[in-house]
């Protein structure tokens, strides 16, 4: 291992610190993990004021599908629905009337399914209101007093899609556009075919760690030999390229060695594959700014969309990442994986094996966090020490910070 | 035993009814639950084959198999479900230093192939 420093006393082989002085180079206070009045700073100053993405269009195909999403942290859930003019529109799901919620069911994930009529009904005492949140019906009307049906509909919530993800803005006058709030990743992935991978295995899991543990684990390739020495034995460099950053966001790309696997069914579902985690090669319909330099050994670009957002794409896959914070250790975590429809029984094969296997990795990922949170919470160690090729991480704290510090 | 896979492949008709399954979800139970010697049989049995398995699955459209093909489609699934625990992780039911995989919810589990 070379030791050679260059001017600022670093080695050689440190790129992102130099790359982007402003990041700093001082360890992380672990308290960020594990103090209440941090974490409610971040809910209120983060998470109710930044665009978040709740689902993707193709979930909600027709008019009149809906789907209701529990967002805990701020104590709502979200009836995302798209109207018969087809848009698609977000509502807080509580009835003006009593504050009854008025689509019930588990949604902590994400409830869907199609409304009967074109409006939805409390259960309570049947106020029906139309797929744009306006109050349509009450009964025994006449009994109330000065109602204005008009003034009474559902709340509203700012919703907008990029690329087909719909994202909601719980401020009730968002500062930003969606796009404005996506920014420069809107221009890196434009052209990416989001829309026609719609062969989709989706996971959720709870972990009881804060969420930037589970967003952490994710946000670097120091792990890759060590966590996933088990399903991806010498697969992936241990190594971030290509990253950037763009204000509130970034990106990087993983690389991995362009060797076939050896054993018999890896070795045929490779061959088979035309699109695996597990296989580099056909780069080429990848929008120009994702892995620019046509590297060979290019495996995938990994985009962070603040607060809580991964998205990591490659040929003919996709897959997602997403942290909900359900209190201040606990995590609603959300992978799913996106691939082209596979169009013969090789393709279909091939793609079950790559799938499993990466849910297998991501298994291998959440195997630490709890065990990490666990122990932070003992108190003994009070700042986190992250190298320059964490330096995604280095930048979360950072922006993660900077909210805070706003009035 | 009756023959309910076709007929180039009816030496694995006795994996059938442990392996034919329809949801992701049957074949990742199945695979926790089966025993090391029950998944390096499938194994062994399945890896020779596939090529060929394979070449006879893709004469017909995916999602017009008949019913025997099907299965045989199911037994291919179930074989790219135990791979890793074969191929990777030394026989191991679940992934090795991993989390509790029965708190992993699949939302697309249920779906049949």
């Amino acid at each position: 291992m070379s030791d050679a420093r260059n001017e600022n006393g670093m080695n050689e082989r440190v790129r992102w610190a130099r790359a982007f002085p402003e990041l700093g180079t001082a360890p992380i206070p672990t308290d960020r993990c594990l103090a209440p009045e941090y974490f409610a700073l971040e809910r209120d100053k983060i998470f109710k004021r930044v665009w978040l993405k709740v689902g993707r269009v193709e979930e909600l195909p027709q008019p009149r599908d809906y789907k209701v999403k529990r967002l805990e942290f701020a104590n709502t859930s979200i009836i995302l629905v798209r109207g018969e003019d087809g848009e698609i529109r977000g509502f807080h799901n509580i009835c003006s009337h009593r504050g009854n919620k008025v689509v019930w069911g588990d949604d902590t994930y994400g409830l869907r399914g199609t409304t009967r009529g074109k409006s939805f009904a409390c259960h309570f005492h049947g106020w029906v209101y139309g797929l744009k949140g306006d109050l349509i019906g009450v009964p025994q009307e006449e009994l109330f007093f000065g109602l204005d049906k008009c003034q009474n509909g559902l709340v509203p919530v700012a919703t907008d899609t990029w690329e087909g993800f719909i994202f909601i803005n719980l401020d009730p006058a968002p500062q930003q556009t969606l796009r404005e709030f996506v920014g420069e990743h809107a221009d890196r992935l434009g052209g990416f075919p989001f829309s026609e991978m719609t062969a989709v295995y989706d996971y959720y899991t709870i972990l009881n760690c804060n969420w930037k543990i589970a967003w952490d684990a994710f946000s670097e390739a120091y792990h890759v030999s060590t966590v996933h020495g088990g399903s991806f034995p010498g697969v992936f460099e241990a190594e971030v390229k290509q990253v950037g950053m763009y204000g509130i966001h970034h990106s990087g790309a993983a690389h991995q060695k362009p060797s076939p696997p050896s054993t018999p069914i890896a070795a045929l579902t490779y061959q088979l594959a035309t699109a695996s985690i597990a296989k580099p090669g056909f780069r080429s319909s990848l929008p120009p700014r994702i892995n620019p330099n046509r590297d060979a050994d290019f495996a995938f670009d990994q985009s962070a969309i603040f607060p809580n957002f991964l998205v990591h794409v490659t040929e003919g896959l996709y897959f997602t990442h997403q942290f909900w914070p359900l209190s201040g250790n606990k995590t609603l975590w959300e992978g799913i994986q996106y691939f082209m429809p596979a169009r013969n029984a090789g393709e279909r094969f091939s793609q079950e094996f790559g799938q499993v296997l990466q849910r297998n990795a991501w298994l291998e990922d959440t195997a630490t966090m709890e065990a990490t949170q666990a122990a932070l919470a003992s108190g003994v160690k009070k700042f986190f020490h992250f190298q320059d090729g964490e330096v995604m991480l280095r930048h979360n704290y950072q922006v993660i910070d900077e909210f805070i510090a706003r009035p | 035993m009756e023959n309910t896979l076709p007929e180039p492949f009816r030496e694995l008709e006795r994996f059938v009814p442990s392996w034919a399954l329809a949801a992701q979800n049957d074949r990742e139970a199945q695979r926790r639950h089966s025993t090391r010697d029950d998944r390096q049989a499938f194994y062994d049995a399945m890896a020779p084959r596939l090529p060929a398995i394979i070449e006879y699955l893709d004469r017909h459209a995916l999602d017009a198999l008949p019913a025997d093909a099907q299965r045989l489609m199911r037994l291919a699934l179930a074989a790219a479900e135990i791979a890793p625990t074969v191929e990777l992780y030394k026989g191991s039911a679940t992934v090795p230093f991993s989390f509790e995989e029965t708190r992993f919810i699949a939302v697309h589990g249920d779906r049949k192939d």
